[in-house]
Formats: C-alpha cells, sequence, structure tokens
C-alpha cells in the first residue's frame, strides 16, 4: 500500500508543476516504490518515439490534390445535376447587405453632422473631388515647405522667449517651462513616426496640433514677460 | 499527420484515407476558421475527428477490429526500442483521449499547450491525460510482462 505522501506527490506531478515533478522526484530518491513508478514512466517516454510511423506514400499527395480538385468543382456540378440555383450560405447572404446597410447609414448621419458643423462652408462632392490621391508626392514637399517656415516662425519665438525662461522663478513661468519641455518632447515623437510614413496625414495633423500649441504657449510667455 | 492516423487507425490505408479526408474537411471549412488556434493545430484536431469518424464508421459496418499496425509496411524507425511492440500493442488499448494525448506528447513531440488546442482541453487537462495514459501503460506493460513470464 502507497504512503499518503507518495500519492500526494505523484498526484501534484501529474498535474505538471514543474516544482511538484522536481520534489516527486527528490522524493523519489528514498521511496523505492516511487522510484520504480518514475522509472518506468521514463522508460515509457524513452520507448515511445520509436513508435513513429513512416512510410513510402508516393500516390497520398496526389490523390489529395485530386481530391481537392474534383472538390472545387463539386458544387457547380452539383446545382446543374439538381437543376437549382447554388445554395449559399445565410449569413453570407445578409453580411454584406447588413454591413452596406450600417455603412449608409453611418455615411448619412456623419455627412449631416458635418453639414452642420461646416456651416456655409462647401463641402467636397463627388464633383469637385480630386482625382489625385490626397496627399502626393508634389502636395507633400508644398505642405512640407509650409511646415518648415511655421516651425522657423516658432522657433523665432521660441528664442525670443528662451531667455526669459531659463532666468525666471516665477511659478507661472516654470510652469511653461515644463510645458514646452512636454510638447518638445511630443513633437520628436511625432517626428520620428512621420519619418516612417511621411505621408500619414493623421499624424500631421497631429503635429500641427501640437505645434500650434506650442506657439500659443510661447505667445503666452512673451506676454506675461511683457506685463 | 501519416503517422498519429496510423497509430490510431492501425493501417496505412485507412491513415492515408485519414489524412485525404482532413484537407478535404479542412478545404471546405476554411471559411470558418476563426484563428482562434494555429492552423496547423487545427488541421490536426480535424485529422483526430476524420480518424475517429472513421473508426465509427468501421464499427457500425462490421465488428470493431482492435488497431493492430501493419508492420510489415512501415519503414524501420529511426530508433528503435526493445519496448516498442508491446508499448504499441498498450497504446491501442489505451481510452481514446488518453491514446490521443500520448501520442501527441511522447511520439510526435508537440507540447501541452498545442495538445491542449487540438484536443480543446486546457494546457493541465493535457497534462493530466498524458500522466492517466502513462499510468495505464504502466499497468498494461506490467501486465503483459507477467503473462508472458506465466507462459515461458
Amino acid at each position: 500500500m502507497r504512503r499518503l505522501a507518495c500519492l500526494w506527490f505523484e498526484w501534484a506531478s501529474r498535474r505538471g508543476r514543474v516544482r511538484a515533478a522536481e520534489a516527486w522526484e527528490a522524493h523519489a530518491e528514498g521511496c523505492s516504490d516511487c522510484r520504480e513508478r518514475l522509472t518506468r514512466q521514463q522508460e515509457i517516454s524513452r520507448a515511445a518515439p520509436a513508435l513513429r510511423k513512416t512510410w513510402e506514400t508516393p500516390s497520398l499527395w496526389p490523390r489529395i490534390e485530386k481530391a481537392l480538385a474534383a472538390e472545387a468543382r463539386r458544387p457547380s456540378a452539383a446545382a446543374v445535376e439538381s437543376g437549382e440555383p447554388p445554395r449559399r450560405q445565410p449569413r453570407l447572404v445578409w453580411l454584406p447587405l447588413a454591413a452596406g446597410a450600417a455603412l449608409f447609414l453611418i455615411a448619412t448621419v456623419g455627412l449631416q453632422v458635418f453639414r452642420g458643423s461646416l456651416g456655409e462652408r462647401e463641402l467636397l462632392t463627388a464633383r469637385n473631388l480630386p482625382r489625385e490621391p490626397l496627399l502626393t508626392e508634389a502636395t507633400l514637399a508644398e505642405v512640407e515647405n509650409s511646415e518648415r517656415t511655421y516651425v522657423r516662425a516658432i522657433e523665432d519665438l521660441s528664442r525670443l522667449a528662451e531667455p526669459h525662461l531659463k532666468n525666471s522663478d516665477s511659478a507661472l513661468l516654470v510652469n511653461y517651462r515644463e510645458k514646452l519641455l512636454l510638447l518638445d518632447s511630443a513633437i520628436g515623437d511625432l517626428r520620428a513616426q512621420l519619418e516612417q510614413n511621411r505621408f500619414n496625414t493623421h499624424l500631421r495633423r497631429e503635429l500641427l496640433t501640437v505645434y500650434q500649441e506650442k506657439q500659443r504657449t510661447l505667445e503666452q510667455v512673451v506676454k506675461e514677460v511683457k506685463s | 499527420m501519416k503517422s498519429i492516423a496510423a497509430n490510431l487507425l492501425g493501417n496505412v490505408s485507412d491513415a492515408e484515407d485519414a489524412v485525404q479526408e482532413s484537407f478535404l474537411k479542412v478545404y471546405r471549412g476554411a471559411a470558418s476558421f476563426r484563428g482562434a488556434s494555429r492552423l496547423s493545430t487545427w488541421l490536426y484536431r480535424v485529422l483526430l475527428n476524420s480518424c475517429y469518424d472513421l473508426l465509427r464508421r468501421k464499427a457500425r459496418h462490421s465488428e470493431p477490429q482492435p488497431a493492430q499496425t501493419s508492420r510489415a509496411v512501415f519503414l524501420a524507425p529511426e530508433e528503435d526500442h526493445p519496448l516498442r511492440l508491446d508499448l504499441e500493442a498498450a497504446v491501442a488499448r489505451l481510452a481514446p483521449r488518453r491514446r490521443m494525448a500520448f501520442l501527441l506528447v511522447e511520439v510526435e513531440g508537440f507540447s501541452h499547450r498545442e495538445v491542449g488546442e487540438i484536443l480543446g482541453v486546457r494546457e493541465t487537462n493535457s497534462r493530466v491525460l498524458l500522466h492517466e495514459a502513462k499510468r495505464d501503460l504502466q499497468r498494461l506493460l506490467s501486465a503483459g510482462g507477467a503473462a508472458r513470464e506465466a507462459r515461458l
């Protein structure tokens, strides 16, 4: 009769916990019953790979290919034989329709919202939509050029504000300084991401927002210093 | 795939049929593959189901036959073991899920995580199945050895 400890070790070990297996092995060193069990298990594991079967099957893959080709032809052939139109899976029939309807709904609602927010401004319609892709190499160069000019202007502003920011102990200016550091770090991140994909308009918009925020902050700093 | 099917079905021609059937099922069900498991584990899952479908069909149409491998057609294993023949007979007598866990882990070298995906159980359950399979094999091998000694 096995002792309770032996049963516990074996039970814990079979749950697959490494520590429990190690504990059982350690216990087996001093327990002949468990040692015998472990040895037999290890022997089975050593013998198992020999059960792997291999045999030559030169005709199997051609057979599978033939069966797959026959399977590919089957639905249309079955339809011809039965004289019925091919049956479609219900899900495949309604899914594109539902997706189309949902898209239409979203587009309609979105259009109403944008029309309201744009007021008198003209919306892009099918007639005035550009035929070219949204951001071509030429337009991108133009955007980058304007961006550079804008950045230069902000840098000028930054140079004006910098001495005051560095030398001031005012709590407000210290806050501005920290905010500007944060904005610079965000600008650095966005620039690094943009280098991966220069045509990413979403990133460009984000970068512009951050630059605008930097501009506002610098203007506030200059205003604060003047006052 | 052939090896698992041969170990489960016991002969080459059924094993090849099961492999072919699995490819057809995968082809038919490719649209329903949702990527919850890896494609390879899904393929093996389909294979195991094909093997058991085949066994059930055979059992319905004729007397159930114990799985016996037609050893003559198999190529000699790269590394044979003195226990192989007894082990092969004992594995054929294991309960289906324990047999599958044993074949997948110990013979084919799948991890318990993969076996869990193939059998549709948790990783821990795969370990338990393997342990139970080994325990049954020990018992069967001991009984077989004792019977041989008695005959001698």
